[in-house]
């Protein structure tokens, strides 16, 4: 919400500075929309870009229902599209263009002072479906474990099922917070807590990172990472004039660098 | 109007000439366009309420039968015969949760080791099952999905259909005929489909009957007894029964059995899971949210009532006309503060010292402590709590001034005192208004969502009342909480959109309840007032 609401002052922001010049609509994900796709943007018109953004965040599927509407140029997804969705695009004649932006790793937290520090792939899956109910039973110090998980709107919450769960639900007992933030504050504050947020927020000081079988997300090893996952920008049709520039900046040296500041992976 | 009234009338011509008269001379004062206008007001206030009640109404109607065909379809695809042998199986990873933990609570190298190899053999025990199930359990996905491609097909197929049939443009009427007729699906055949899932009956029967034996075996050889070992032992009667049953169940299934329309019904107002989104099956249970904000409701009225009525007591009785003129506003002025300011309190602030002072030594005798999660049922109650106060403030308190003085004046001459006057006098005048008061308060806590949604921990389960009285102590979801969480993301008009919107509706039907509960009392009140 607090993102969606940044963009859009953003956004605002920039609409009125240059309202004489092209807009780029941009709708989607908020893992994208959140810090990304506005910092991108700041960037390329930094570098003389001739247009101004209109950016909201408000969830993957929200991309591809303002595409078919025409409300969107650019829309931004945490997750490939799916078939009834492309489907819909071509209904409205719309033929959706996909392009690999850069790819995030969900990364495993828990609370600064737990002793864990590895957990294997099986044990993730076993707490996170609710199997494992107490951390003695992974070595950890005796106590109830606390699942925080996404909302059920987030892309991160259905890839996490598919990147780390096989497909198997959520535990009943588990959690679902707003945003990446709140899992943040919720570990943070619970010696027994456990979540999964981008690899952007992993830093915040009261959570540890924990490596999943022995690997621990790292920029330069992306694939070797098993939560990590692409995220892609879809345009309708090929993209053309200045559609085609910020994208064709987005893949650039400098757009690189921006990638890599906000926590993302360009080119794994 | 006039020349066609017959003449053999009268009456009715003179009254239609003198109405239409005072109308040619009152229809411009202002007087007349003022109330005019209040009417205009209040008839577009009852207007808009209808047309909300009309599109609740309409977008939920749908959801029975919706909701009732994807059933149909978990039952038709196979899922639900593997729900049947999953559900109990679910059991043994409890007790495989206990004997790790009794594993690594023991310090006896010996019995480490026993309950390693008991672990072990409770692994192999189910493992067979698993497999099976896994296999069938896909054979079921897949089914499903191909339904619903072929649904989604359709349902495009139409699109571009009438889309065809409206357009002008022979090219393009032309293009989208040819698209269309690229779409068609052949429908799923379930009964051929079902067949490959119903042809392992029997060998999962099996695998369920020799999974019973080896865990029986393995509880045999359990080590000495632990508070957690003597758990698993005493469970796992139970458990093996469950199993069995669920084999009997396996037995009778029949995959075309149909699902009558009471199925639906019960499944959503009775079922204890919400699951959405899921890569499986969705299910749209109500309690578990209904007992969320039933909780949270119970715990906000619980705390607000003792300081709002006790309040407006004294304000209304005790009080001098300088404090009433501090106290009054003040209270009142809580009902300025958004919601949302509220709920940061509760993140920031509340949460942190409930779960600090749950911690004190002196205090673990209090049932539920200490507290593991800062965001919980109580947290939110006690918010809640205090957004209701000034509501049920201010109605107690114009009850209790309602009271006829005469009542006063007769206690007085009867020598009462003060207090007396109060409790025996005033206090029971105005109960009724004092629980309209109540219930008003009620109704409001209970259509609270910003709070609940930040506060409660939204945990999607029936809260574990064999915790006792420290259930309060537990996350929960509530009902406004879903809509304002899920209703972002759902495409409209699906299933789970129906399913948001019907919880729309049954929750404007509580509040009409609690409203009406909270008139009706009021009414046994009003004689008192002459």
């Amino acid at each position: 919400m607090k993102h969606t609401l940044l963009a859009l002052t953003f956004g605002l922001g920039l609409a009125v500075n240059v309202a004489a010049q092209s807009t780029l609509r941009i709708r989607g994900s908020d893992t994208l929309g959140a810090k990304l796709i506005p910092c991108l943007a700041e960037a390329f018109k930094g570098q003389g870009g001739k247009v101004s953004f209109d950016i909201a965040a408000e969830g993957s599927s929200t991309a591809f229902s303002n595409l078919a509407a025409g409300t969107a140029e650019i829309g931004m997804s945490s997750r490939k599209i799916k078939p009834d969705e492309r489907t819909l695009c071509r209904s409205k004649g719309i033929t959706v263009n996909e392009i690999e932006i850069a790819w995030d790793m969900i990364t495993v937290v828990v609370n600064r002072n737990n002793p864990i520090s590895n957990l294997k792939g099986r044990h993730l899956l076993q707490i996170f479906a609710g199997d494992i109910k107490d951390w003695s039973e992974v070595g950890g110090t005796p106590g109830p474990i606390s699942v925080y998980t996404r909302n059920t709107s987030s892309g991160a919450y259905k890839d996490f099922m598919g990147l780390a769960m096989k497909g198997r639900e959520y535990g009943r007992k588990s959690q679902k917070m707003a945003g990446n933030e709140q899992i943040i504050a919720e570990v943070s504050s619970n010696l027994h807590g456990i979540g999964y947020v981008g690899y952007a927020y992993c830093g915040a000081s009261g959570v540890k990172v924990v490596s999943i079988d022995g690997a621990a997300p790292n920029p330069l090893a992306v694939k070797s990472y098993p939560l990590s996952r692409p995220t892609f920008l879809y345009t309708s049709g090929e993209p053309a004039g200045s559609i085609k520039a910020f994208i064709d900046f987005c893949r650039s040296p400098a757009g690189e660098a921006v990638i890599a500041k906000t926590g993302f992976v360009s080119h794994p | 109007m006039e020349s066609t009234a017959p003449p053999s009338r009268p009456p009715l011509r003179s009254l239609i000439t003198r109405t239409r008269r005072r109308a040619a001379s009152v229809v411009l004062t202002p007087p007349w366009l003022i109330q005019r206008y209040f009417a205009a007001s209040a008839a577009a206030t009852i207007l808009v309420l209808l047309l909300i009640l009309a599109f609740l109404l309409r977008e939920s109607v749908g959801f029975l039968p919706a909701y009732r065909s994807e059933l149909e379809t978990y039952r038709r695809s196979g899922l639900e015969f593997c729900d049947i042998a999953r559900e109990p199986l679910k059991h043994q990873q409890v007790l495989a949760s206990l004997l790790r933990r009794a594993k690594a609570a023991t310090a006896d190298l010996i019995c480490k080791q026993e309950l390693a190899d008991a672990e072990i053999a409770f692994d192999a025990a189910i493992a067979p099952v698993s497999a099976l199930l896994d296999q069938l359990g896909a054979i079921a996905q897949q089914t499903k999905a191909l339904d619903t491609e072929a649904h989604t097909m359709e349902a495009t197929r139409q699109q571009l259909l009438a889309a065809a049939a409206s357009t002008q443009n022979e090219a393009t009427q032309k293009s989208l005929l040819a698209e269309a007729a690229d779409l068609k699906a052949a429908p799923v055949d379930f009964s051929e489909r079902i067949t490959l899932i119903l042809q392992h009956r029997e060998e999962l029967a099996a695998a369920l009957g020799s999974y019973t034996v080896a865990l029986a075996h393995a509880a045999t050889k359990l080590p000495e007894d632990t508070a957690l070992i003597s758990q698993v032992r005493a469970a796992i009667p139970r458990h093996v029964s469950e199993v069995k049953t669920a084999a009997a169940a396996l037995k009778e299934w029949q995959w075309d059995r149909h699902i009558p329309w009471h199925r639906a019904i019960v499944a959503f107002f009775f079922g204890s899971h919400w699951i959405t989104n899921s890569p499986w099956q969705d299910f749209y249970g109500f309690i578990p949210l209904l007992v969320g904000s039933a909780v949270i409701a119970l715990i906000a009225v619980c705390l607000a009532t003792p300081i709002s009525v006790v309040a407006a007591i004294y304000t209304s009785q005790f009080a001098g006309a300088r404090e009433k003129e501090i106290i009054k506003p003040v209270i009142e002025f809580i009902q300025a503060i958004p919601s949302v300011v509220f709920g940061f309190i509760g993140i920031s602030f509340l949460g942190d010292a409930i779960k600090g002072i749950s911690e004190w030594d002196c205090l673990q005798w209090v049932p539920g402590f200490p507290i593991q999660e800062r965001l919980n049922m109580f947290n939110a109650g006690c918010l809640l709590a205090f957004m209701a106060v000034p509501t049920m403030f201010s109605l107690a308190e114009d009850a209790l001034n309602n009271v006829p003085r005469a009542y006063i004046d007769a206690s007085d001459a009867l020598g009462a005192t003060k207090l007396q006057t109060v409790f025996r006098v005033i206090v029971p005048a105005g109960i009724h208004g004092i629980l309209s008061a109540i219930l008003l308060g009620l109704g409001r806590v209970l259509g609270e969502t910003m709070i609940v949604l930040l506060v409660a921990g939204n945990r999607i389960a029936i809260p574990d009342f064999s915790a006792g009285p420290g259930v309060v102590f537990q996350p929960a979801h509530t009902l406004t909480g879903i809509i304002a969480q899920e209703l972002g993301e759902v495409s409209r008009g699906s299933t789970h959109w129906q399913a948001l919107f019907m919880i729309g509706s049954v929750l404007f039907a509580i509040a009409l309840f609690v409203n009406w509960c909270a008139r009706a009392v009021a009414r046994r009140f009003e004689p008192c007032r002459t």
